[in-house]
């Protein structure tokens, strides 16, 4: 493990080399009405689970995230996703093309939840199979798992509708805050939700940022989450929008440099092909929300990751257990669905 | 190792053709534009194209014995965001962030690049091309006839194309989309930006377009209207919704438009009788 532990915690393999695919009830003890095996067959048919359930498997999984550094060393071969935003067949889909846990390994680059129709079953199921296969599954944190975000893009309303009540929006987005902020695969390629920040040169700045908290506005944690390449430019540039930055080719030329590695992989932004290539393959866009919010036409991918660092770009387009469920798209500003039914408007 | 190309879209099968009286309706739907279109139009146009950009989207309304027409795409009604940064709105943390940037090595980065209004607001009323005998829409005091429009006639043609949206980088939305209908004697097309920057503004701008097939008739009714965010929330408040139902109607233009004070409006006729 090279680098400096985090302010909080060491890396988890440094604290627990035994930890291996033995279900994490052994070392956690989760009530033990709590079945983490059943609760992942229940999700996989998307069955919600009770209140209480989700309250006790968010409480665990804090406790695993906690000792996780900021930036997490894995090895390949491991299959990276992008953003997800509550797709839940479309996730499904990416188990049947990409292979299921633990049998592939799954970096999830954020954005798990907002948007789509079923973010509590989509975060339900990766936070249970984080907790099943803690070294084989890894979470990154997106900007979307945030309070503020969520409120204003689906999650609060869904968890309201589907519980009655805000408690599960309350216990998973409390989890948010412990999620990592980003993974080094074979000390080669480094992963993020976002982009690369002007207060970050090195890895090293990022493990001592105190990041058990809400997405602060601004700052090299906002940043991580928030910044995209701009192909145009060389150096970082502000957003006209007055907060946020993009960052250009030399800035990635310089933190691959720095940091001794040959590339960056984000989320983050929606491509129509499903993934983009930047920068002279030295940075990679994979988008993993097929069809996003139901009406883009847009493909999807996963990226997939050798064990000698080879990256391949595994191409899907959305799962056909959507149309389904076309007709339940809520309003709100979702208003130009592919399906929409004739109506007198004015 | 190459990924597999996602197919082609067919355009002929995307569009939808409709012809009511001396008109013709045409529709087209396709997934958003790829890199490369998205980099010509960007080259084209000088400003970041929004993330959801539906390039190859058209509605058009096209009176076939005098060739006038009216036609909704992307790129003109991305052609009129205004690309000077002037009068640029910011998020509502903005003021914060510039604050404590200042504190931080991020401050020698100073330079906005290509300002421009990233809110993509237009004031697009589709693009409209004269007829054979140079004739066009001109401002008139006709009305469009609501009362009409409010029966339940048939609808014999019904789409609704998605022009563009931006989610702006989750600070609100700013979408375009066209809806149409089309009764045997008349039909109403209304092109809607939704704008919304949270704890900032809301802005609806509405292009309606309004032919009565018996006498050959447009009308074109342009409405701007918008107010601060905490204004609209207060008003949906007023209309007795509680906090979360609040929370969605702000995401819904449906509910919002009639709330807002009307700042723009315009309206415009042609008589297209040979």
């Amino acid at each position: 493990m090279p680098g400096l532990p985090g302010r909080y915690h060491a890396t988890c393999n440094a604290q627990h080399p035994r930890w291996t695919d033995r279900p994490v009830v052994n070392f956690f003890f989760l009530p033990a009405s709590v079945d983490l095996d059943e609760c992942i067959s229940r999700l996989y048919k998307k069955e919600l689970l009770a209140e209480s359930v989700i309250e006790a498997i968010c409480a665990k999984t804090k406790e695993l995230l906690m000792r996780e550094s900021n930036v997490v060393h894995v090895r390949a071969p491991i299959t990276v996703v992008g953003d997800i935003h509550g797709q839940f067949f479309d996730l499904i889909e990416i188990f049947k093309i990409g292979g299921f846990c633990p049998d592939t390994n799954y970096l999830f680059l954020g954005d798990y939840v907002d948007r789509g129709m079923f973010s509590v079953e989509t975060i339900s199921l990766l936070v249970c199979l984080k907790l099943r296969y803690p070294n084989r599954v890894h979470l990154i944190r997106g900007n979307h798992e945030s309070r503020g975000v969520t409120q204003s893009y689906g999650f609060y309303t869904e968890c309201s509708r589907k519980y009655g009540n805000a408690n599960v929006w309350h216990y998973f987005t409390d989890m948010f805050d412990f999620l990592t902020l980003s993974v080094v695969i074979n000390d080669q390629i480094f992963c993020v939700h976002g982009g690369l920040s002007p207060s970050i040169h090195s890895i090293d700045q990022i493990k001592i940022i105190d990041r058990f908290r809400e997405i602060p506005h601004e700052g090299p944690m906002a940043d991580l989450v928030w910044s995209d390449p701009d192909p145009e430019r060389d150096e970082f540039s502000l957003s006209p929008r007055g907060a946020g930055y993009t960052f250009g080719a030399q800035v990635v030329k310089k933190f691959l440099a720095v940091n001794n590695m040959n590339h960056i992989l984000r989320a983050h932004q929606l491509c129509q092909e499903g993934y983009q290539v930047l920068y002279d393959d030295r940075l990679s866009t994979v988008w993993s929300a097929p069809n996003y919010c139901y009406r883009c036409g847009n493909m999807a991918s996963v990226l997939e990751v050798s064990d000698t660092g080879e990256r391949f770009f595994n191409v899907f387009a959305a799962a056909p257990e959507n149309d389904q469920h076309k007709d339940l798209q809520p309003g709100g500003d979702k208003q130009a669905d592919s399906g929409a039914l004739p109506d007198y408007f004015l | 190792m190459r990924p597999p190309a996602p197919p082609e879209p067919d355009v002929a099968q995307a569009t939808k053709l409709h012809t009511q009286g001396s008109f013709t309706i045409t529709s087209r739907k396709l997934p958003i534009s790829k890199a490369g279109p998205i980099s010509a139009m960007e080259s084209r146009l000088h400003i970041p194209i929004p993330e959801m950009i539906f390039g190859d989207n058209l509605v058009s309304v096209v009176h076939r014995p005098s060739g006038w027409s009216v036609s909704f795409s992307a790129e003109p009604a991305l052609d009129l965001v205004n690309k000077t940064g002037e009068n640029m709105l910011q998020v509502a943390h903005a003021k914060d962030w510039t604050s404590s940037r200042e504190n931080s090595s991020a401050v020698g980065i100073r330079e906005v690049v290509r300002p421009f209004d990233w809110t993509y607001s237009t004031s697009y009323r589709g693009t409209e091309v004269r007829g054979r005998d140079g004739k066009g829409l001109e401002a008139s005091g006709k009305q469009i006839p609501l009362e009409l429009l409010k029966r339940r006639d048939p609808i014999l043609f019904f789409d609704e194309v998605m022009l563009y949206e931006s989610e702006l980088d989750d600070n609100g939305i700013s979408l375009v989309s066209v809806k149409l209908r089309v009764m045997e004697q008349r039909m109403l097309l209304l092109c809607r930006q939704f704008m919304r920057v949270d704890g900032v503004l809301v802005r609806v701008r509405d292009t309606r377009v309004y032919v009565d097939f018996v006498k050959d008739e447009v009308i074109r009714e342009y409405t701007a209207k918008e107010d601060k965010f905490d204004n609209v929330k207060k008003n949906l408040m007023m209309t007795g919704l509680g906090p979360d139902a609040v929370t969605v109607a702000m995401r819904d233009s449906n509910q919002i438009a009639n709330l807002l004070p009307v700042v723009e409006h315009q309206l415009e006729s042609i008589d297209l009788v040979a």
